[in-house]
């Protein structure tokens, strides 16, 4: 998908008038440019009105239960956001991401390693795994109360996989959250994750081989080589 | 492009309004006020339920649905940034695509026999709302009349009706290409005329 294909998608975007893949590929692209940002959230307004002129009053018994469920439901923390990243752009590489975030990826096995080509961004990355014929896209279920969400986009013709992750809360202290690829022979490829300062973790992996499921643990520290935490989230292919 | 853009060219929270009743409700509630998100709740109910009752149509599912809108506004309240639009207009995209999450998810089980855009009946229990609502309604009416009739169907399927663009373009029978570019142009043009906040 070309840039000006993701420009243009910004109406049908603000209309939900997309499919997953369109959207992973535009929320990659939109965090970072300006004109889309805008321009959803001009559209977004504009059917505000769309929706406020449906205005229906809602059965009575609605509020009931809503306040009945608010009132056990916990909230989530505001957003804080470091200075450095206050600018929601996403770092130009995944070596600026990295550095950003302080964070280290580790490499388990040899063939999974980082390319370090700095010119790429994230969404262009999304981009080119989207537009391969064999590229997969998946979402995580959540298995524990952590909050958040998450999908996993990769090709294997490519060998590269991207994460697209959001509202992820900080790791408990001490502790890191890592995703792992898991291959049919129970082999696991481990990627720690660096969240930016809003919970968004966006991150381009290399995908060594076809995965039977991808999981997300909390682990007891960063860099833990085999998955030993809490399972939060977790897919099978 | 380039002249529409320069010609409704203006900062984005112009129309913002300056007391912002439902934002601080908003922010109240996001710092565990539950009276305060019981305001929220009155003030903001009948456009979260008259939306995703238009997009779900069945009712018991519209209360499904627009319960968890609440809930998850609730959830949130803490992240609300005033910058990037008002509590009305993130409490309707947030409705909107639970709503469209709904419909897309009982359509990977089973296609929806009625797609009727036009069918759901609508009912205003008070003046008030009655009032409030025709308001935009007139508003709207005025706004989609403007429009082009393929511009205006494929908005409607889209926003209402919950279809992808893809879908809008078999429905209409018109290449994909031209739906997406047909509904940027019908959403630039209701910009254009509706403005921003309401």
């Amino acid at each position: 998908m070309t840039d000006i294909d993701v420009h243009h998608l910004a109406a049908a975007y603000a209309l939900d008038a997309i499919d997953d893949r369109e959207r992973a590929a535009f929320e990659a692209h939109y965090g970072s440019c300006d004109v889309c940002r805008s321009d959803v959230l001009e559209f977004r307004q504009t059917l505000a009105h769309l929706a406020h002129a449906q205005a229906t009053s809602a059965p009575t018994a609605l509020k009931q239960r809503v306040m009945a469920e608010i009132a056990t439901t916990r909230q989530l923390s505001p957003m804080v956001v470091p200075i450095s990243l206050a600018s929601r752009r996403r770092p130009r590489s995944m070596v600026a991401f990295a550095a950003a975030a302080a964070a280290v990826l580790i490499v388990v096995t040899g063939v999974v390693a980082l390319r370090g080509d700095e010119r790429t961004t994230y969404a262009d990355d999304l981009a080119r795994v989207m537009a391969q014929p064999d590229s997969q896209l998946v979402s995580l279920d959540n298995n524990s109360s952590t909050d958040g969400s998450f999908k996993v986009a990769w090709s294997n013709t490519l060998g590269e996989a991207v994460l697209i992750g959001e509202n992820l809360p900080p790791a408990p202290d001490g502790k890191a959250y890592e995703l792992w690829l898991i291959t049919p022979d129970d082999s696991m490829a481990m990627y720690v994750l660096d969240p930016a300062g809003d919970g968004d973790v966006h991150q381009r992996l290399d995908a060594p081989a076809q995965p039977t499921a991808w999981a997300i643990t909390v682990e007891p520290e960063a860099g833990t080589p085999v998955a030993t935490g809490e399972i939060i989230y977790i897919a099978t292919v | 492009m380039g002249v529409l853009r320069a010609i409704r060219s203006r900062p984005v929270d112009a129309d913002v309004d300056p007391s912002d009743l439902i934002g601080d409700l908003l922010r109240r509630a996001g710092r565990g006020d539950q009276a305060a998100f019981g305001e929220l709740y009155d003030a903001l109910s009948p456009l979260v339920y008259g939306v995703v009752l238009k997009v779900v149509r069945d009712p018991s599912h519209a209360e499904e649905v627009a319960q968890e809108v609440f809930v998850e506004l609730w959830r949130l309240a803490a992240r609300f940034d005033g910058t990037k639009g008002s509590a009305r207009t993130w409490a309707a995209t947030l409705a909107h695509r639970r709503a469209i999450d709904r419909v897309r998810s009982e359509q990977a089980t089973r296609n929806r026999q009625d797609r009727d855009a036009n069918q759901a009946v609508r009912q205003h229990d008070t003046v008030a709302d009655e009032v409030e609502a025709s308001m935009d309604q007139v508003r709207v009416r005025r706004a989609m009349s403007r429009l082009s009739d393929i511009q205006r169907e494929a908005v409607e399927l889209a926003y209402f009706g919950g279809h992808t663009y893809r879908e809008v373009a078999v429905l209409l029978d018109v290449a994909e290409g031209t739906v997406k570019s047909r509904i940027r142009d019908g959403m630039i043009r209701l910009r254009d005329e509706l403005g921003g906040e309401s």
